[in-house]
């Protein structure tokens, strides 16, 4: 509902937001943050350069923006697109992993 | 060591040929979506997947027993049959996803229609 007609994933950013990824209690643990990093680094080092990771953490008392989300910057546009076809729809801890392209002037303002 | 423990894991992402396709959800979103927006749609795809799941007994329950999380200790019932078993568990879980999203996007979205087969759980009052 209210999502009938929505448009496709428009044109490609070289930042790739997944969505549906990670709970914020999961990113608290060191252990499990690093293991979900090394997870997410690994899988998209396989569809271009990987120019850095951000996964908002949880802050106590905080309403942390993007926390729940994942973005990754790749080198190309080109390379993000790939990425999100190969991802779109895998599971990640037995999520369905949503995407969408994000603004690159806002991931490097920090504004998720 | 930080070595061992990463032959020892297995990456959390399902293999690349084995993607979900829920009708009427695509998996590509648009970009610059209001956060009202994108909890909506998160929240429909969460209602969607558990209700699936439950419908058609797919749990997600690892194949091979490594894989599953530890077990808690049994419960029987008085005729000796465990009654937490993992499926028991499974379902339970689906079911308060589900339950926990359906209230989340009627409080959001005074609009939205809960699925037919919906009823929220009667709130039990002890005596």
């Amino acid at each position: 509902p209210g999502m009938s007609g929505m448009s496709g994933p428009g044109l490609p950013t070289e930042v790739l937001c997944l969505l549906n990824m990670v709970m914020p209690e999961e990113l608290t643990d060191e252990e499990e943050y690093e293991d979900i990093l090394e997870d997410i680094r690994e899988e998209c080092a396989k569809y271009g350069e990987v120019r850095s990771i951000e996964i908002p953490r949880p802050v106590p008392g905080v309403d942390v923006p993007g926390c729940g989300k994942v973005f990754i910057e790749f080198s190309t546009d080109g390379e993000c697109q790939k990425a999100q076809h190969a991802l779109s729809g895998r599971r990640f801890s037995n999520r369905v992993v949503v995407t969408s392209y994000f603004d690159p002037d806002k991931y490097h303002r920090r504004e998720f | 060591s930080r070595e061992d423990r990463k032959k020892k894991r297995k990456s959390r992402w399902t293999d690349e040929a084995c993607k979900t396709f829920i009708p009427g959800l695509p998996t590509m979103i648009p970009a610059g979506l209001s956060k009202e927006q994108e909890e909506a749609y998160l929240l429909q795809l969460k209602i969607e997947e558990a209700s699936r799941r439950l419908r058609s007994g797919d749990l997600g329950i690892p194949l091979n027993p490594e894989d599953r999380s530890p077990s808690p200790e049994p419960i029987y019932s008085s005729d000796g049959k465990r009654l937490n078993t993992r499926e028991y568990r499974k379902r339970k879980e689906l079911e308060e996803t589900r339950h926990e999203s359906i209230q989340r996007m009627i409080l959001i979205n005074p609009d939205y229609k809960s699925p037919p087969d919906y009823k929220a759980p009667q709130i039990k009052v002890s005596d």
